[in-house]
Order: structure tokens, then sequence, then C-alpha cells
């Protein structure tokens, strides 16, 4: 071996040195005063690598990989999965929820109402009126012809009960004077659609076959 | 020997055992297989894991560290090959490739990693000192500095030999290069290193040579 040989392997790994190598070396001082400088330039090398590993590193590293559950998903999965999780809330909270009290006008109008107009007494017209006018709204003919008026029980209070005929079908209106709600809440269920809409003197419950014969309902009622 | 080699090694006998005569995942399928069978099997593959991660996780993170130049993202590195390693446990079946396979691990996912821009490239901080104690802390910091001026490639294959313990050989392998190549990146890798910190020195021994 000679000086270039030797110091193209130290410059290639020195750590791979033959015994050829370590020879020559010991024949050769400026050989050997290199290989001095390299391994010292190895050792120095070799200490600035290694950094410090941080404090309790290799266990978060076997926790976070060797789960039971093996480790972690496709990060599009839960971005996919959070996406998900993000519209089902949005719709769940902009979907229209049966109100109990809308819910109430449905079962009434099924279970209750024809046994209500047989057993009610009718309502003075009198009343009605003031009972209109309290509340803030108007009984247009526009709305239809009111085949009955009567109080009956609802909603742990008493309503004035009307039956209309209109020209999208039947109607049925509950007009709560002492009783205040809030905000406007729905209900669909059994094949009907109701509302309970807030009014100026109470509330008005109002309950028919389709969705848009309740609105139709609601707007000429409160478009006074 | 590293610390939890050995139970590294028996972990994966046992296992390679039970994949030669049913083949592993058909063995975990097989209805004679209990559950309790499939907690031991688990538990053997999980030892076996952590044998491995205690022997190489700080010549792994060191590696990353290098590549990366911070902690936060090195870690992150390591933990993401790990997690990717220990997915693909089943498929290793030879104990020795074990190191040079989570290096090959390591590497991709930093590639990976870097692709996506998942990494602001950062700069070294050179005036801090992170290394093990060193003999000659402002010779280290010039260190760390010169590790600056080398190249990709060349740093990645010094890193893997000076940290691996690889030849050169291994290092093609895992970097995807000629065997040729990785001598080369060596030998200029180390050449820039000493005219950066030894200049007179190094013109002395290119004179000599």
């Amino acid at each position: 071996m000679n000086c270039l040989e030797l110091r193209r392997m130290a410059m290639l790994d020195p750590r791979q040195l033959g015994e050829a190598a370590m020879e020559h070396a010991e024949q050769c001082d400026a050989c050997r005063e290199f290989l001095s400088r390299t391994f010292q330039f190895e050792t120095e090398l070799a200490q600035t690598l290694r950094v410090p590993v941080p404090d309790g590193a290799r266990g978060r590293a076997v926790r976070g990989a060797a789960s039971p559950t093996s480790a972690r998903q496709p990060r599009w999965m839960a971005l996919a999965a959070g996406l998900l999780l993000a519209v089902a809330l949005g719709v769940a909270l902009v979907w229209p929820r049966n109100d109990p009290m809308a819910l109430a006008g449905i079962d009434f109008v099924v279970f209750e109402e024809a046994q209500a107009i047989l057993d009610a007494k009718p309502v003075e017209p009198e009343v009605l009126r003031r009972v209109v006018a309290q509340l803030g709204i108007t009984l247009p003919d526009q709305l239809g012809e009111v085949r009955y008026t009567g109080v009956c029980p609802f909603a742990g209070g008493f309503a004035h009960h009307l039956v209309v005929k209109t020209a999208m079908g039947k109607v049925t209106i509950l007009l709560m004077p002492d009783r205040r709600i809030d905000v406007r809440v729905v209900a669909a269920a059994r094949g009907l659609a109701a509302i309970v809409t807030p009014v100026a003197g109470g509330s008005v419950a109002i309950v028919a076959g389709s969705q848009p014969s309740v609105a139709r309902a609601e707007m000429i009622l409160t478009s006074s | 020997m590293p610390a939890g080699s050995n139970d590294f090694e028996k972990g994966l006998r046992v296992r390679s055992r039970a994949a030669v005569r049913v083949g592993f995942f058909d063995a975990l399928q097989h209805p004679s297989w209990r559950r309790k069978d499939r907690g031991m099997l688990f538990e053997g593959r999980k030892k076996a894991f952590e044998g491995a991660v205690d022997a190489y996780y700080d010549d792994l993170y060191r590696y990353a560290y290098w590549l990366c130049r911070n902690h936060w993202q090195a870690e992150d590195v390591v933990q993401e090959a790990l997690s990717r390693a220990w997915r693909n446990w089943s498929g290793l079946r030879e104990a020795r490739a074990l190191k040079s396979w989570l290096f090959t691990i390591v590497h991709n996912e930093f590639m990976r990693a870097a692709k996506r821009s998942r990494f602001v490239s950062s700069e070294f901080d050179a005036d801090s000192l992170e290394s093990d104690a060193p003999a000659d802390p402002s010779a280290a910091i010039e260190l760390r500095r010169a590790l600056r001026i080398l190249s990709e490639e060349s740093r990645q294959a010094l890193l893997l030999q000076v940290l691996g313990g690889f030849n050169c050989a291994e290092i093609a392998a895992m970097l995807g290069m000629r065997e040729g190549a990785v001598m080369t990146r060596l030998s200029r890798a180390r050449q820039a290193l000493r005219r950066k910190l030894e200049p007179d020195d190094y013109a002395m021994e290119a004179n000599i040579s």
C-alpha cells in the first residue's frame, strides 16, 4: 500500500482501514500523522453528531406506534372523519326538529279533534272577535270558510279551536291568548304539518295536511 | 450488544417459526388460535418491537435530527417512521436487516415530509451547542457550521456511516444509489469538512499526497 491509497481509504471510511494500511502507517511518518488527525477528526465528528435525545421520547414513540389499535390511521381519514362530523353537526343544528308543542297540535287533530267538536260548546262570535283582537291577528274571508269554533283543553290550558275549510284543504287553528312563546316552532308527523307561532297577545297553533297549507294560513292570519 | 436486542431476537424467532408453519396472518385467523393465543402473539410482537426501539431509537433520532435540523420535527419523523414500522412488522423476516430497515423508513419518512413541505427549512442553530459534552466546544460548533456546506446526499451518506455504522454497500441500498457514488460522496464530504475546519493542515496533506 502507498500513501495515496491509504489516504483514499481513510477519507472513505477510517474505521475500515485494514492491516496493510496500519503497517504502512507504522513505516511512514506523514501517513501516521495524517491518520492521527483523521482519527481525531472522526472522534469529533461522531461526538458532534451525538445530539442529546429528548427525555421520554423513546417511551412516547413506543406508546404511539405499538398501541393495540395498531397505531395511526392515515391523516386523510382523520380529515374526512372530522369533515363528516362537522357536516353532521351542521345538519343537526339546521334541520328542523319536531317541537313538543307543535307535535301536541298534531296529536290533538289526530286523536282529540273529533271528540272536541262533539263535546265542546260553540264560541260566541263576539268572544271570538275579542280573542282575535287580543291576539293581534285577523280572520279574513281570504283564509277560508270557518266551519267550527269551540273552546277545548289543549297543552295544559284552553284554546279557541277553529276548523277552517281552505282552498288547500282543512286547517285547524288553535288560538291561545294567554300562552306566550318566544320563537316559532314546527313539527311534522302522522302526515300532518304544524306550527306554533308567537303573536302579539299570545300564540297560535296551525295544523294542516301540508306545509304550504300551514304557511298560507299563517301568512294570512299574521298579515294584519 | 444493545439493550433489548435479546428480547427482540427471541420475539422475532418465535414469530418467524409461526410464520413458517402456517403463515403469520393465517395463524392469526385460524380458529385454533384462541383469544389468549392471539394476545400472547401480540405481546410477543410488541416486546420484540420495543426491544428494537430500545436498541436503535437514539441513532434513529439523531439521524432524523440531522436531516430535519430541528428536535420537534425529528421526533415527529421518528414517531411516524416507527408507526409505519409497527404496521409492517410482520413483513420483517431477517433480524440482521432490522437496523437498516428502520433507518430506511426514517429516511423515507423524512423525504415524504419534506416533499409535503411540512418542514420549514431551518438553519442550524450554530451558536448553540447540543452535542453530548464535546471535548472541544468551539470545535464542535465549527463542525456543526461546516456540516451545512455539504450537499444533501453527501450529508445523508456521512450520517448513515457515522451514526448508523453502515458500510458503503448498505448505504447505497438505503439511498438508492450505486456503491461507487456513495464512496465518492463520502470522500468528498470528509474532504470538504477538513478543508473547512483544518485549511492549513489539509493543504499540507494535499501537497504530500
